[in-house]
C-alpha cells in the first residue's frame, strides 16, 4: 500500500500509528526516550510520550487516495506554494532551492 | 513622501494604551546566567500568575503520572523540580507573552497574530536546535515572539489605517514595511526595537526585532539571522493559518551565517517545526481581553 510521512502534534497521535522517523524526545536535556522508526505506537507509549513532554512526531500514513485525487492534492498544494512565493526572485539560487524544498515538502 | 512620520518618543507615548508589558520576561532573561538567582525569579513568576500556575501544574502532574511520585502535585516548587527549569521557562514566557497580546483588543486585528508570533518563535527555537552556533533557545524564543510587536502598535495607534496597510500590502505584492514606510515613515521593525529598548529587553533582542527585514545591516548577528529566516520559514510553511502569509524576500548571507543548506536534508526541520508549532498553538493560545 502507498504511504506518506507526516508531522503531527503529540495531541493527535493515536494507537496504532506507526512512526515513520525515529522518535527520540530529549527531556531535561538528556535523551529520555526513543522509538525506532517503523514502530506502531501502543496506549502504553502514548502515556509515555505524554510524560515525556514529547510535542510531535513523524508518522508514516497509509495512503488510500486515488492516484486522480493525489494528482488533484498536490496540485492545491503546489497553487498555495506558489501564492505565498509569488512575485520572489527564484533567480536567486537561496530563494530558488528554498522555494523547490517547500515544494517538495508539500507535495510529499 | 510618506503621510506622516511617527517619531520614537509618540511610540513610547501611545504605548501606555498597550497593556503593561509583563515585567517576568525581562527578569527571567536577566537571570538566565544565574541558575540560582533564576529559580527563585522563575518560581515567583509563576506563583504570581494563576493561568501560568495552572499549566505547570497540569504538565507537572502528566509527568507524575508515570508513576515516581504518589499524589497529586500542587505546589510549584516540586513541579520545577520535576518537569525542569527550561520547561517551565517556557511554559512561563510563552504564556506572558501570549496574555500581553491577548490584552490588546483592536477591533480588526487578526486572531491569527499571535499565531504567527507563536509560529516564528518555535522556528527561532527549532533551527538555534539545530544550528551549530551558540545561541540561547530562550533568547530565540522570546525574540520570535516578539519580532512583529511593532504590528500590534500599529493596529492600537490607527486600526482602520493599518488595515489599509495590510491590505495593500496583499494585493499590490509588496512588503508590508514599504507600505507602512509609505503611510506611518516608520516600519514595524523599528516600532518594535523602540518599544523593546522601551521596555529594556536585551540588546540582542532588541536588535533582532529590529533588523528581521533587514538583517544584512546586523552582519554576524546570528539571533538576527535566525529571526529573519524564522519569520521566511513560518511564511513558506504557511503556519499560523494566515492567508496574508508571503515569501518576499530570504538573505543568503543570513542563511550562511546560520549554516542552513535549502536541501533534502533540510525537510525533517520543516516537519519538526510544523508538528511544534501546531502543537504550541494548541498549548498556548492568546487569552483573549475580557
Amino acid at each position: 500500500m502507498r504511504t506518506r510521512l507526516s508531522y503531527i502534534p503529540i495531541s493527535d497521535a493515536q494507537e496504532g500509528m506507526v512512526l515513520g522517523a525515529p522518535l527520540s524526545v530529549v527531556y531535561r536535556g538528556m535523551l529520555s526516550l526513543t522509538f525506532p522508526d517503523g514502530h506502531a505506537l501502543t496506549e502504553e507509549n502514548l502515556h509515555q510520550l505524554s510524560a515525556h513532554f514529547a510535542e510531535f512526531m513523524c508518522i508514516e500514513l497509509p495512503d488510500e487516495r486515488s492516484d486522480e485525487q493525489v494528482a488533484v492534492d498536490a496540485a492545491a498544494s503546489a497553487n498555495r506554494v506558489m501564492e505565498i512565493f509569488n512575485g520572489v526572485d527564484l533567480s536567486n539560487p537561496t530563494m530558488a532551492s528554498l522555494f523547490d524544498q517547500v515544494l517538495l515538502y508539500r507535495s510529499a | 513622501m510618506a503621510a506622516m512620520t511617527i517619531s520614537r518618543e509618540e511610540v513610547i507615548l501611545h504605548s501606555t494604551k498597550l497593556p503593561s508589558f509583563p515585567r517576568f520576561v525581562t527578569d527571567i532573561l536577566a537571570a538566565l546566567d544565574d541558575p540560582e538567582g533564576s529559580i527563585t525569579v522563575l518560581a515567583n513568576c509563576v506563583i504570581r500568575d494563576p493561568v501560568i500556575t495552572a499549566r505547570v501544574l497540569s504538565m507537572a502532574n502528566i509527568a507524575s503520572a508515570r508513576g515516581r511520585y504518589a499524589g497529586e502535585i500542587s505546589d510549584v516548587y516540586t513541579a520545577i523540580s520535576l518537569i525542569g527549569m527550561g520547561q517551565v521557562r517556557q511554559i512561563t514566557l510563552v504564556s506572558c507573552l501570549g496574555a500581553f497580546v491577548g490584552g490588546v483588543a483592536v477591533q480588526g486585528m487578526p486572531t491569527t497574530f499571535w499565531k504567527h508570533c507563536v509560529a516564528v518563535g518555535v522556528c527561532c527555537e527549532e533551527v538555534a536546535l539545530h544550528i551549530s552556533a551558540p545561541v540561547s533557545s530562550d533568547a530565540a524564543l522570546v525574540a520570535g515572539l516578539l519580532h512583529d510587536i511593532g504590528q500590534l502598535w500599529f493596529y492600537t495607534f490607527n486600526p482602520e489605517l493599518y488595515k489599509k496597510c495590510w491590505h495593500q500590502a496583499l494585493t499590490q505584492a509588496v512588503s508590508i514595511e514599504e507600505v507602512e514606510q509609505d503611510y506611518f515613515g516608520v516600519n514595524h521593525s523599528t516600532v518594535g526595537a523602540w518599544l523593546a529598548e522601551h521596555w529594556t529587553l536585551p540588546t540582542g533582542i532588541v536588535a533582532a526585532i529590529r533588523g528581521h527585514h533587514v538583517p544584512d545591516s546586523a552582519p554576524g548577528d546570528t539571533l538576527v539571522a535566525m529571526v529573519h529566516v524564522a519569520e521566511v520559514l513560518a511564511n513558506a510553511l504557511d503556519l499560523g493559518g494566515r492567508d496574508e502569509n508571503r515569501v518576499t524576500y530570504i538573505s543568503t548571507a543570513a542563511c550562511e551565517l546560520l549554516e542552513l543548506t535549502w536541501d533534502e536534508k533540510i525537510r525533517p526541520l520543516f516537519g519538526r517545526i510544523e508538528g511544534r508549532s501546531r502543537h504550541a498553538n494548541g498549548f498556548f493560545p492568546a487569552e483573549p481581553k475580557h
